[in-house]
């Protein structure tokens, strides 16, 4: 080991580097912008992060692309790496991060919020996010899980004068500390039981030996920690309340974030590390998935605050969500990436609605501030209703064709009773789906002032909605990318 | 020209959102025209020598999963395209141009919906299938709760007071409970149909959603019996089939009249086309604790005499007939499972000739309930001799819906009973029940309401929009019987000389749609 530090190269260095330049470009862009923070007068700061983070976040997707269908073999003794995989989530998470950026600008000016720093950590969150998708080993996973999570409680507590907010805040870092002590230990006996920490060895080591029960208590823990942070049941206590109290960006931006990462976490460490005991972590996933759905979808039905709703939501489509990580080999993963790329845009523009909706004494979440909307804006009333259809699951949305990719994986992988309790739940979905819809196409009890929709936030919310609208009508070049995306991830338990 | 036929409605309906009232109205008949001018083209250029497909539209849509974007036109849709056509057009003349009513959202709402429903009727792709299923419950939903009775949009109601608050609403006109409702209960169906979907290209090893290739490919009888009855369910709740119909009353109930010409006209059959297209060449021995093939009949049955009894109840005449609907659906049910040529004939036939009468119905009692404020069958009498031109079409409509020989329904009922005959003679005599129960609720409708003697005062209408002094029973307006002319004239046509229909469909016959057994 300690031969091979001495012998690293420069041409090795500048390799490894080049595998993770996507993370590299959000890093500079971090720093950066911290810098000018130091540097700038006050007026121009707010905008200038913004600007750097976006400049940043554009650059990683270039990166990316660079990177893409490089078959990177992996960098730093196979610690990272930029394969395809890795690609396909830097830029999911550069996407949201800018879409995150339109629409954040004019909300953290009308509510009067630090605006560099909220932009430094939203780097920092991104940056998190996307070493999560290229790590391959447990020690890297848990580097940029800390770092995301770390800067995710700042932010879920950035209304400082707000005591929910604080809440959510204290909150988050708890449970979230809690679950990373889970992970932790969970890797830690993954470790004692294989002799490493890289996936691809582990592996090896692990083969289909099921009967190690120290490994199996090691995907237990490890499982815990991984339902905990897609805010699955029955570990999603924390979500309802760290969704409402956060500021909307915030949980905007975190919903799909943490969902999306966490489950690059899974299909790595599930489908790349430990394909051999698929028995054992498929059994557990199955009970978290059937009862993510239930306990999601029956509890969004008695909400009466938007954000909690679309908590509960979010726990519901963590349960289909993981009906594709069981399914068929291969089929299953890509319809993983799909549905991400579908929560995003579907997910996001249905907050970024309520975003733009937000005053400046505070968020507007109850069901009767969407009264109306439909009538005031017609434009935002027919998205967010787009939106709300592509959640439920109704065609000609990304929402259907991610849920049968979904869905067609779980079938053809042994789940079909999976799959059914999927759908009855998704019938049940539709009901507090549609009641949003309902809200936004009523006449509203007096007349209201017409709000300013601000161009970026706009022009985020207009573009996630002819992407719902265009991957649902035609979804076969996305699910290709998809399927390239997922090809490392398969290649490897195949 | 299969795409277009979708594509001109859909897009007609877009465009017409954005235009003013009176526009909407005028281009929404222009589509309408055109899109019936294409169909009936369609129709007549059919080429009846072979069977099979026509006008076929075959590319890739999904190609990773197999997907494909495929149409296709054969003897049994044929007919039910150009029926859409017919009655999307009278649905649009038969829609109101006033400010309140939202014209322009109505017709492209209701527009998109006719699209879908196009799409349904010509899909030879499961998913592709599934696709257009869905996506007409989304205009239906928003059509059945914002312009049902006492709905956002209606006259004579407070725009600002509906639906606040409580959700659903519970009492009251209550088209959005009724519109939830049949919502839900349509998703449960179709939604385990999707489940049924995949399982047919994962279990049949036919790795394919194209309907001919999985018609070559029989599953074994257990894994047949569970999909089929995945599929049966999102069928059974369309149609409805009689456990399955619960939503039936609210809905037709709360529907405004346009739309409920295509609701009760058009989507019904689609429930009872996908049985004859998708569940008899798909499953052939659908058995395992019981044999589904045997078992749907009987729900055919025990619907049409369920109705009738119903119908019989009721004093709402909308009610009434909603449920006359249900009990001759079940004669078209009993005919495509009595699984010989003449029944299935006569259940195609009968579907073309359901939604000629059924929107015929509607119409008819809406005029009623426009010239005196009300539907209730017991406070009306003696409208004949002031409405004569009323009486008489509704005298003619009302024994095309009892069957009467000459008249269309005749045809249709029979070949369904001589069809059913020669599958189970104690069914078709219970189902023969219906026959002697529908003249008993036609008949006492359209005599209560025309010629019972006086009783007392008549309930005046709030027709006379603007003359509200005038007494409003005024007889059937020239351009209200243009509207009817069509299904009138084609009511007599089918009866008197049903090879029109017939001639397609044994071409059909000849081909893999329909595999006898």
């Amino acid at each position: 080991m300690l031969a091979a530090a001495v012998n690293y190269s420069w041409s090795q260095a500048l390799g490894d580097m080049a595998q993770i330049s996507p993370v590299l470009v959000v890093s500079v862009a971090l720093l950066v912008a911290m810098i000018l923070d130091l540097v700038l007068p006050p007026q121009v700061r707010g905008a200038s992060a913004a600007a750097v983070s976006l400049v940043g976040l554009v650059g990683a997707i270039v990166a990316a692309l660079l990177l893409y269908q490089s078959r990177g073999h992996g960098a730093y003794s196979k610690f990272a790496t930029g394969d395809d995989f890795a690609v396909f989530f830097h830029v999911f998470f550069a996407v949201l991060g800018i879409l995150t950026i339109l629409v954040t600008h004019p909300y953290l000016a009308r509510r009067n919020f630090l605006q560099p720093e909220f932009y430094i950590l939203l780097l920092a969150a991104t940056a998190g996010m996307m070493v999560m998708g290229s790590a391959t080993s447990l020690v890297t996973i848990f580097l940029g899980l800390e770092l995301l999570s770390v800067a995710l409680y700042v932010m879920s507590g950035f209304a400082r004068r707000d005591t929910k907010s604080q809440e959510a805040g204290v909150k988050y870092l708890l449970m979230g500390g809690f679950a990373s002590a889970f992970v932790l230990y969970g890797m830690a006996l993954i470790y004692g039981a294989t002799g490493s920490t890289v996936l691809a060895t582990i592996a090896q080591a692990a083969g289909s030996d099921t009967g190690n029960n120290l490994l199996v208590l090691g995907i237990l823990l490890l499982g815990v920690g991984f339902a905990f942070k897609v805010s699955a049941a029955p570990f999603q206590m924390w979500t309802p309340d760290v969704y409402q109290g956060a500021p909307l960006p915030v949980t905007a931006f975190m919903s799909v974030g943490t969902k999306a990462a966490a489950f690059a976490m899974i299909l790595r460490v599930f489908g790349q590390g430990l394909p051999g005991l698929s028995h054992d972590w498929g059994a557990l996933l199955a009970f978290v998935a059937a009862a993510s759905m239930i306990v999601g979808n029956l509890a969004a039905i008695v909400q009466s605050s938007l954000k909690r709703l679309l908590a509960y939501s979010g726990v519901a489509q963590a349960g289909y969500i993981l009906v594709g990580v069981l399914g068929a080999h291969g089929a299953g993963q890509a319809a993983v990436l799909f549905y991400l790329a579908a929560y995003l845009v579907m997910n996001f523009g249905a907050f970024a609605i309520l975003v733009v909706m937000s005053g400046p004494l505070g968020d507007r979440d109850r069901f009767g501030d969407l009264d109306g909307l439909g009538y005031r804006h017609p434009l935002l009333g027919v998205l967010m209703t787009l939106f709300m259809f592509s959640l439920a699951g109704f065609p000609p949305t990304a929402g259907f064709i991610g849920k049968f990719f979904l869905f067609a994986a779980g079938v053809s992988g042994g789940y079909t009773w999976l799959v059914i309790l999927a759908v009855l739940m998704s019938v049940v979905s539709v009901f507090y789906y549609f009641r949003v819809v309902v809200h936004v196409w009523t006449p509203p009890a007096a007349p209201e002032a017409r709000f300013a929709v601000p161009a970026g936030a706009g022009l985020a919310i207009i573009l996630s909605g002819v992407l719902a609208l265009v991957l649902g009508l035609f979804p076969s070049l996305l699910f290709a990318l998809a399927q390239l995306g997922a090809a490392p991830v398969v290649a490897a338990g195949g | 020209m299969l795409t277009t036929l979708w594509v001109l409605p859909v897009a007609g309906g877009l465009l017409i959102a954005l235009l003013p009232r009176h526009f909407a109205k005028w281009t929404a008949v222009v589509v309408t025209l055109v899109e019936l001018g294409l169909a009936g083209f369609v129709a007549y250029s059919f080429d009846t020598s072979t069977g099979g497909y026509r006008w076929v539209e075959h590319v890739q849509w999904i190609p990773q999963i197999k997907v494909d974007y495929f149409l296709g036109i054969d003897g049994i849709s044929v007919w039910l395209v150009v029926l859409n056509a017919l009655i999307g057009l009278i649905a649009v003349l038969a829609t109101p141009a006033s400010p309140e009513f939202r014209t322009s959202r109505f017709l492209a709402l209701l527009l998109v919906m006719q699209g879908a429903m196009t799409g349904v009727f010509m899909s030879v792709d499961l998913v592709l299938f599934y696709f257009f299923w869905e996506a007409m419950l989304i205009p239906a939903y928003f059509l059945l709760w914002m312009w049902g009775e006492g709905g956002t949009f209606v006259a004579g109601r407070p725009a600002a007071n509906v639906s606040r608050g409580a959700f659903p609403p519970q009492e009251g006109p209550r088209p959005l409970f009724a519109s939830l409702k049949f919502v839900l209960f349509t998703l449960a169906g179709s939604l385990l149909m999707l489940v049924g979907i995949i399982g047919e290209f994962v279990f049949t090893g036919a790795s394919s959603f194209n309907l001919p290739d999985l018609a070559k490919h029989q599953a074994d009888p257990v894994i047949q019996f569970g999909l089929f009855f995945l599929f049966a369910v999102a069928f059974f709740v369309k149609i409805p089939v009689f456990p399955f119909h619960g939503w039936l009353r609210d809905a037709y109930l709360a529907a405004p009249t346009p739309m409920l010409l295509l609701f009760a006209g058009v989507m019904g059959k689609t429930g009872a086309y996908s049985m004859l297209r998708i569940l008899v060449p798909l499953f052939h021995d659908p058995t395992w604790w019981w044999n589904w093939n045997g078992v749907v009949p009987v729900l055919g049955v025990l619907g049409i005499i369920w109705g009738a009894l119903m119908a019989l109840a009721q004093a709402d005449m909308k009610a009434l007939v909603a449920y006359s609907s249900l009990s001759h659906m079940g004669f078209i049910v009993l005919g495509i499972f009595s699984f010989n040529a003449q029944g299935q004939e006569g259940a195609v036939i009968q579907m073309v000739n359901h939604g000629l009468i059924v929107p015929a119905l509607f119409l008819l009692v809406a005029w009623i309930q426009e010239r005196t404020g009300t539907r209730d069958r017991g406070a009306l009498f003696g409208l004949a001799p002031r409405l004569p031109v009323l009486a008489g079409v509704f005298l003619v409509v009302t024994l095309a819906a009892l069957g009467l020989p000459g008249l269309n329904s005749f045809v249709g009922e029979f070949m369904i009973l001589l069809g059913s005959w020669a599958f189970s003679p104690g069914l078709t005599a219970v189902a023969s029940i219906g026959l002697v129960l529908a003249p008993i609720y036609m008949l006492r409708l359209f005599q209560g309401a025309m010629y019972a003697p006086a009783t007392g005062e008549l309930p005046h209408g709030h027709a006379g929009h603007q003359e509200a002094a005038a007494p409003a029973l005024v007889d059937l307006r020239g351009s209200q019987l243009l509207l009817l002319s069509p299904l009138l004239a084609l009511m007599f046509v089918i009866g008197l000389y049903p090879d029109l229909l017939t001639r397609v469909l044994t071409a059909a016959t000849l081909g893999l749609a329909l595999p006898w057994r």
